[in-house]
């Protein structure tokens, strides 16, 4: 049976056998696929950069995402499948296209394979691979299977309010021993470049509306002694962008770029860099924006939780909304108006932004200062209540245990425990593999 | 044994015997897979040794019920569903066999598939359990999801873990090493094909954990041979690894063990930066080898003082050390054997799985009033002919039972049989079912 680094596992059920090195590190081949979005394509970087100290990285992606993705890992071999979008030629392209890039892929003989995405479409991948070399979701003789991290974090993700790790330590934990957090992403910094300000994200409810964060830039705006404003989003957020415009003062108008729907790829990472600070929700310009160490102000409400998807790194702030309800679940309607918004209008909120403190801090809302540790990327809170912080602390640390990161200490709830394992983890074999008759 | 620090006091074989009154009912709860498997067995054959009456669960025999499970092609929500479906019926079993034995203890193995529901079901029912945790405690870290579960729960390893148990509301900890079963890790005659077979000038059996794979590489120009799993994809110790990296049984392992002249005992280790790491717990092959007779090079462990002297086992900090020692003991087979000498008497007089089960008992008794309960048992008819005695008498011996075994327990024993039964075993239990039959209505 192999273990989590393809190499032999360990009896007892224990997944952590890094085994030593056989040749050299060099000639380690190994495969990232990514199907997912731009912000799972930038906060892949932890574990490209793992792979990347033992050997050859190759990262498959949506073709779309393809020159963004060697933008953000320069150091890996792109592989593009069409696999959202069949564009001009529909089936017949996709088939052609993908068979060619799979027969590519097949033929390289990669030493582990991380498949990062819960889909049909990598489940299929997988099987192109021995299901020994693959980690994270794969298909078994036919049989699809989650790797038991990712079952763990299957059953965290049913307490989100307690969610212990960022998902770039998450998938970067599948291999054995991630590069330190501190490397991933540079420490962010002001760069004199002025205010970004990324319209929408995927999910309205995610993002402020264009009055709420209009405001916010004003308050910013002022705060900065009236900078450059920089204003991103794709084609499609550009009625968008011509609304929250008209919802500026003239001051602000006058020092705005509106590159919303205007940059490709390179053109977007070039505008962000330098920005002394980008205004976003939660949204995959954040994630590139922390990639190339600007500092991020990022504005978590509705299904958006710091905790899970929060900019990685040293430098970056998150105003996260904070109701008994959050985070909720995208698909799900909002019966209470999107109460969770309020805070962002709140003055004592704009007056924070504008580096104008008053005595009252916003209520429903935590202010969040992103920091680092053994695990990961976290979050210190600055102000407002973190009424969950001692469970999710010390659900960290059981992760961190888990890991191997540090011995466990002192950790008495055992309901956590019970949250954290399921009784198959030491009960049955690893899963894809079976008993000997 | 001192009950407090766990401390396994020198007792001589006369001690061996449960200081709990009368033969105990125990049921052994084997895990589905792993290493625990072996020490689970043993566990059992030193009990039925002591004079209990014992039932093992083999949870392997449910194998190939989980094994199609995972061919199903389903989702994988639908497949982890069913693996904890699955989980529930072999429970469920462990729950019937636990209604049908009346055990006085149910022992658990690391692994074993006793959920904490039934772990439940059973404190509430007064029946007590224990489980001897034979794992690394830092590399395997569920032992937090279920140790409170347990009344009693055996660890190979002292501090930090009896404090962190203790945080967690475990208020049974006891701290009890690995050991040896004498009848099984014993010396063997072996013929010169099975020398030729099994035998080298230096050896080590188990599995190809990453310390190991580097550490082996400096004696990769010895007569040297690997046997054990998960060795492969090492190009280095490949023409060393015997049986195709195939799984060994333990019957084969003692013959390893015997027919090689210096057998290498290097604890394992999930890195591969610190070859000889200087953990704490002391592995079971330390204690095997040393029963066997068979010559080993074991590295340091932090709790080897209090278990083995100097004299008795021949040990190593780091690698140069043992390159060093193979030299000097492959030159000198006198002083190999006088050091297998004193370990192996070591082991007989203070490590054996007898001791083991005899300090766990004890414990248990000390720390659960009024157990094990007194049965109600129904006794053998006062009015037995002296030849039905005498035959009694040797169908107890049989059986290993004292000459005074309660008739329940004869009972227990006897439907433990396989195959046909003779008249009196017959007799027995059919006296048994009449009594449950007709007695129980008055």
């Amino acid at each position: 049976m192999l273990g989590r680094t393809g190499y032999p596992a360990l009896p007892h059920g224990s997944e952590w056998a890094t085994v030593a090195p056989l040749p050299e590190p060099s000639m380690q081949q190994y495969l990232v696929i990514q199907l997912a979005r731009f912000g799972d394509i930038v906060q892949t970087r932890r574990l490209v950069l793992t792979l990347a100290r033992r050997g050859a990285v190759h990262l498959c992606v949506d073709r779309s995402l393809a020159s963004l993705a060697r933008l953000v890992h320069p150091e890996v071999v792109v592989h593009e499948v069409v696999a959202h979008g069949a564009g001009e030629g529909g089936g017949a392209t996709m088939l052609a296209v993908n068979a060619r890039v799979f027969e590519t892929l097949r033929q390289s003989g990669f030493d582990e394979v991380y498949n990062l995405n819960h889909s049909g479409l990598n489940l299929v991948m997988s099987a192109l691979f021995p299901s020994a070399v693959v980690r994270g979701h794969r298909l078994v003789d036919g049989q699809p299977v989650r790797d038991r991290w990712v079952r763990m974090a299957f059953r965290w993700t049913t307490w989100r309010r307690l969610a212990p790790l960022n998902l770039v330590d998450f998938w970067a934990s599948l291999a054995a021993a991630p590069v330190p957090p501190g490397e991933v992403n540079p420490v962010a910094v002001r760069g004199g470049g002025g205010i970004g300000v990324v319209l929408a994200g995927r999910a309205s409810r995610r993002s402020l509306p264009p009055d709420v964060l209009a405001a916010c830039l004003r308050a910013v705006f002022e705060g900065m002694g009236g900078a450059r404003v920089v204003l991103f989003g794709s084609q499609a957020e550009r009625p968008l962008a011509r609304q929250f415009m008209r919802m500026l003062p003239g001051n602000v108008v006058e020092r705005t770029e509106d590159l919303v729907g205007r940059t490709d790829w390179t053109g977007l990472v070039d505008a962000l860099r330098g920005l002394d600070t980008v205004l976003t929700p939660d949204t995959g310009t954040m994630h590139l924006a922390a990639r190339f160490g600007v500092p991020v102000q990022a504005f978590f409400l509705s299904s958006a939780w710091c905790h899970e998807t929060g900019p990685y790194g040293l430098g970056h702030k998150v105003w996260q909304a904070e109701c008994e309800c959050l985070p909720c679940l995208e698909t799900a309607p909002c019966t209470i108006g999107v109460r969770c918004l309020d805070a962002f209008r709140d003055t004592a909120f704009l007056r924070l932004l504008a580096g104008r403190p008053g005595d009252m801090f916003p209520r429903g809302m935590m202010g969040m200062v992103s920091t680092l540790d053994a695990v990961g990327a976290t979050w210190l809170t600055v102000f407002g209540e973190d009424v969950h912080a001692p469970r999710r602390v010390a659900l960290r640390e059981l992760v961190g245990e888990y890991l191997g990161l540090f011995p466990g200490e002192g950790l008495t709830d055992v309901s956590l425990a019970e949250l954290l394992y399921a009784e198959q983890d030491w009960m049955l074999p690893p899963p894809g593999q079976v008993m000997p008759c | 044994m001192n009950e407090t620090t766990g401390e396994t006091a020198h007792k001589g074989p006369a001690a061996e015997k449960a200081a709990t009154a009368g033969p105990l009912r125990v049921l052994v709860v084997q895990p589905m897979y792993g290493g625990s498997l072996p020490i689970g067995r043993y566990c059992a054959d030193a009990l039925r040794d002591l004079g209990h009456t014992v039932e093992t669960f083999e949870a392997p025999a449910f194998h190939g019920a989980f094994n199609a499970l995972k061919g199903l092609r389903v989702t994988a929500d639908r497949l982890e569903h069913l693996e904890t479906g699955f989980l529930q019926v072999v429970s469920q079993a462990i729950l019937a066999k636990v209604e049908t034995f009346e055990p006085d203890l149910v022992l658990c193995l690391a692994q074993a598939p006793m959920s904490r529901q039934a772990l439940r079901r059973l404190r509430r029912d007064g029946v007590a359990t224990a489980m001897w945790f034979v794992e690394d405690f830092r590399v395997f870290t569920y032992w937090r999801a279920f140790a409170p579960f347990y009344d009693f729960f055996a660890v190979i390893q002292r501090e930090p873990l009896l404090d962190e148990l203790a945080a967690i509301g475990v208020e049974n900890a006891i701290y009890l090493p690995l050991a040896a079963l004498p009848a099984f890790h014993r010396p063997m005659e072996l013929s010169p094909v099975e020398r030729h077979r099994y035998g080298a000038d230096v050896a080590f059996l188990g599995a190809g954990y990453p310390n190991r794979r580097v550490a082996f590489r400096r004696l990769t120009h010895l007569d040297f041979r690997i046997w054990g799993t998960e060795w492969d994809g090492d190009a280095v110790l490949a023409r060393h690894v015997q049986m195709n990296g195939g799984r060994v049984s333990p019957e084969d392992a003692v013959k390893i063990y015997n027919a090689t002249r210096i057998n290498l005992n290097l604890h394992s280790s999930v890195q591969a930066q610190t070859l000889v790491t200087g953990g704490d717990f002391v592995n079971p092959r330390t204690f095997e080898l040393a029963s066997i007779g068979a010559f080993q090079l074991v590295d340091r462990r932090g709790l080897m003082d209090e278990l083995f002297t100097d004299d008795e086992l021949a040990t190593f900090g780091d690698m140069d050390e043992l390159v060093a020692l193979i030299e000097r003991f492959l030159a000198d087979p006198d002083e190999r054997a006088a050091f297998a000498a004193r370990g192996q008497a070591r082991v007989l007089r203070d490590h054996t799985y007898q001791q083991r089960m005899t300090t766990l008992l004890d414990f248990i008794a000390a720390r659960r009033p009024g157990w094990p309960p007194r049965r109600q048992d129904a006794g053998f008819p006062a009015d037995m002919p002296e030849g039905l005695r005498a035959e009694l008498g040797g169908l107890l011996q049989r059986l290993g039972l004292p000459h005074d075994a309660a008739f329940g327990d004869v009972i227990a024993r006897l439907r433990q049989q396989t195959g046909e039964l003779d008249a009196l075993e017959t007799s027995l239990l059919f006296l048994d079912e009449w009594r449950k039959q007709y007695a129980a209505k008055g």
